[in-house]
């Protein structure tokens, strides 16, 4: 097979204020696995999109074994055998027509002239075969795109990338969403189109540890520009990797700090709910302690957290604060118990995006602000303003709105929203998604700072390596249930996978 | 240099998109001055055009305070047309005075708008659905209760065919619909829903199930609660207007408010962008009636023939929904 070579020469992108790109050099050949890394606005997704044809207003030039292409859309691109998979699988996907035809979807919109009726058999046929390179046996292809769960989902998608002419798949944070068994088996499909089929992949992601398991090289981005691309070798550490992204040396684990606990203020007797993804879990807490809840992508954490806010019903078990025992059918109940949950989804979810800052702030404590229900206005700016400065939310002014701040901004909003509620218990689901590394220590300070004045914080997250360096205990969720409590100072990130794939024999220290 | 230039030009353009319904009114009014200057803009043609538009700007409130927590009323104007039933059989067939017709209609359409919350809330039907349903149960029922004929005076009570209890309209009930009283209460009612969506925290955790349903509920709000409230507000809105229709014409005729459904959501839509606001709002919604209202007097004015003027209303409402969604897909 005849090894292609995908090359950019001096590409730059400047959007309004900002130089988004700077002359990158960056190349990429068929047949290897090629990881691109970098903190988040360092212009990964903006140079792969100038690849696929979605960035037209590039300078500097693109070329494919040597000679000058046009990337100046889309579907330039797909023709010459660049094909992207984007993170936001769902923008991508028609939920309510079958696989076939989400996996045959460009072949029906471009190759079908003249022919105006539609060959069922065949597409369906086709469409296996597709599945079939890729060795996909799970999924079937009249079933409707909906009704799959979020990795088959990228499945399809990269079915209908390989459909058409394929050199190089770009697969932008493929795995961010994905467990690790579905994990696995993405790998395992990548491997096989490098083997079977020659392509080349570029790969982003956030998670070092996955780049050093399956890339052969990795390229390191940083302010719009190439900082190097070396070779993955068993030397290889994500300690250098992060050094590179960031530009200087990094302390790996956040310090620790020791907040002095209280007494024993919250309790959860065998709740049982989350749409039947949470089946009996019982935890207690101290006054300024950090747990943290492990567990696999699947394991019920997200259920578990909304359950006790109230966002599912809660079929089974009690809550109890203070030594009151909770009634809690709404949100707004768990919060006139102050009970605080940043979730997962905090664009769809944690902030209003479409109102400015000054709002959000002061949205879960509105009646706080208020004369006779009605808002006094210098009031809740002030509140904005205290949190604006105490978070370090990076805003031009207090009446931005939401949409426009980045996302380490944006969760610091939707944390800040529930500091000026003043609540007990703080339950955040996953809050450092997406967010890069500097952000990241800005959040957990927060979190600490909370846990200092007294509340007890309930950390979801399937980053075990944050859940060690922050929590105090930790306990393991498997399938609906705690599979064990472990306290964070004892134990190892092995031990948590232990029983987070549903370890139910102690774990033995290797 | 050249970024801060092309931000400036952007900066116009977006003012003029978010000003786009005022300025299109600002234009109406010079071109028709210009037209037909002495006769357009007399004091008593001013006050023609405020009659005019006082209607669909009560009806436009209601569904102002629909839509801004993201609901929908295909039936506003169906009960409506009950609600002026209500008020003129209360009046005349049954001799209540009339304040106590008044009280009896706001009554009569708030628990008729249960049914609506019912299934919208308890039922999970989409609104526009379950709204497109009720329009015709609402026609119906009005129907089946003033026995398919208008209520007017001299009609027996249908169903009885008892004598009505009043045979004359008094002079106060007129005066709902005549000026000035019919435009205090527009500009009382378009006051009232300015304040309380702007200045009130229950306003504002409407707009916020506007903006995102999901996370207005995760950060406490009762979203259930409060989508009954915006209802229980829209029906009192729904009462009043239909009261408007039935003392401006005297009588309750079968149907009387069901073509006003369409102008009011106009006015809504027109009115949702102005001064940059993006969602639907009591001030822009006076504008976008407001618009609609001064076009048509207008261009009747300059004797346009009535039967074509619904297509020039059309087509000018077309151009302000343009500019204010031009911007949109930039963002």
């Amino acid at each position: 097979m005849d090894q292609i070579t995908l090359e950019t020469r001096k590409v730059s992108i400047e959007f309004p204020g900002v130089k988004a790109l700077s002359d990158v050099d960056f190349q990429v050949s068929t047949g290897e696995i090629r990881a691109l890394v970098g903190a988040n606005g360092a212009g990964k997704s903006t140079l792969m999109k100038v690849l696929a044809g979605a960035n037209p207003s590039y300078q500097g030039e693109v070329l494919l074994n040597g000679e000058v292409v046009e990337l100046r859309d889309p579907s330039a691109a797909k023709k010459l055998g660049i094909q992207i998979v984007y993170q936001e699988v769902d923008t991508a996907l028609i939920p309510t027509l079958s696989v076939a035809e989400n996996v045959m979807l460009n072949d029906t919109v471009m190759n079908t002239r003249g022919r105006p009726v539609i060959n069922w058999s065949k597409m369906r046929q086709e469409a296996r075969e597709v599945l079939g390179r890729l060795n996909i046996k799970n999924i079937n292809a009249r079933t409707l795109v909906q009704d799959l769960s979020l990795a088959q989902k990228q499945m399809v998608l990269i079915a209908r990338a390989i459909q058409s002419q394929c050199s190089f798949l770009i697969l932008d944070e493929p795995t961010a969403p994905l467990s690790d068994t579905e994990t696995v088996e993405l790998f395992r499909i990548v491997r096989h189109l490098r083997d079977t089929e020659n392509i080349g992949v570029i790969f982003i992601s956030h998670r070092i540890h996955e780049i050093i398991q399956i890339c052969h090289q990795y390229t390191v981005m940083r302010n719009g520009e190439i900082v190097g691309t070396r070779d993955v070798t068993a030397e290889t550490t994500s300690k250098e990797i992060v050094e590179m992204m960031l530009g200087r040396t990094f302390e790996e684990n956040f310090p620790k700090e020791q907040v002095k606990l209280g007494e024993e203020f919250f309790e959860v007797k065998d709740l049982a709910g989350g749409d039947g993804k949470v089946n009996g879990v019982s935890i207690h807490m101290k006054r300024g302690e950090i747990i943290g809840i492990a567990g696999l992508v699947g394991a019920g954490k997200s259920e578990f957290c909304k359950t006790l806010f109230g966002g599912y019903k809660q079929t089974g078990g009690e809550i109890i604060l203070n030594g009151k025992r909770l009634k809690i059918k709404t949100p707004s109940d768990a919060v006139r118990e102050r009970i605080a949950l940043v979730p997962e989804e905090r664009r769809k979810e944690g902030v209003l995006v479409n109102e400015d800052v000054s709002f959000n702030l002061s949205a879960a404590s509105l009646g706080k602000f208020c004369v006779a229900s009605f808002v006094n206005k210098a009031k809740t700016d002030a509140n904005a303003r205290k949190y604006v400065e105490q978070l370090g939310i990076k805003t031009p002014s207090i009446r931005q709105w939401v949409r426009n701040l980045s996302g380490g901004n944006q969760q610091k909003v939707a944390v800040g929203k529930w500091l000026a509620a003043d609540c007990d218990v703080y339950i955040f689901d996953e809050p450092t998604k997406g967010v890069d590394v500097g952000a990241k220590q800005d959040i957990f300070r927060l979190i600490y700072d909370i846990a200092k004045a007294g509340n007890g914080v309930i950390y979801a997250s399937c980053e075990n390596s944050e859940l060690l360096s922050i929590t105090d205990r930790v306990y393991v969720m498997y399938d609906g249930r705690i599979m064990a409590e472990l306290v964070t100072a004892d134990t190892s990130e092995d031990e948590i996978m232990h029983y987070s794939v549903g370890g139910t024999t102690a774990y033995v220290k290797a | 240099m050249q970024t801060l230039e092309k931000n400036s030009t952007q900066k116009v353009l977006h003012f003029l998109l978010d000003w786009a319904a005022v300025i299109a009114l600002v234009l109406c009014f010079v071109v028709f001055t210009a037209l037909k200057g002495s006769f357009f803009m007399s004091p008593g043609n001013m006050v023609n055009i405020l009659l005019a538009m006082s209607i669909t700007t009560v009806f436009g409130i209601a569904a102002t305070v629909t839509m801004a927590p993201d609901g929908f009323d295909m039936s506003a104007c169906t009960l409506a047309s009950c609600s002026a039933y209500v008020f003129v059989s209360m009046y005349l067939w049954y001799g209540l005075s009339l304040f106590m017709s008044i009280v009896m209609c706001i009554v009569v359409t708030l628990i008729m708008y249960q049914l609506t919350m019912f299934l919208i809330l308890v039922c999970k039907i989409p609104d526009m659905l379950a709204t497109c349903a009720l329009m015709f149960v609402h026609q119906g029922l009005g129907q089946w209760y003033i026995g398919g004929g208008a209520v007017s005076t001299g009609m027996r009570v249908p169903h009885t065919g008892a004598a009505p209890a009043r045979t004359a309209l008094s002079e106060a009930f007129s005066n709902i619909g005549r000026s000035p009283y019919i435009i205090i209460i527009m500009l009382a009612c378009v006051l009232a829903a300015f304040i309380f969506l702007n200045y009130t925290k229950h306003g504002r955790f409407l707009y916020a199930m506007g903006g995102n349903k999901q996370a207005a509920k995760l950060s406490g709000i009762n979203v259930k609660k409060y989508r009954y409230l915006a209802g229980m507000i829209t029906a009192v809105f729904i009462a009043i207007g239909g009261i408007m229709v039935a003392a401006r014409g005297s009588s309750a005729q079968v149907g009387c408010c069901d073509n006003y459904l369409m102008q009011a959501l106009a006015a809504v839509f027109v009115g949702r962008s102005v001064g940059g606001a993006e969602k639907p709002n009591a001030l822009g919604t006076l504008v976008g009636a407001m618009l609609v209202s001064t076009l048509e007097n207008g261009l009747t004015i300059c004797a346009v023939p009535y039967y074509i003027l619904p297509a020039v209303k059309g087509a000018v409402l077309a151009l302000a929904l343009m500019a204010a969604y031009a911007g949109k897909k930039e963002q």
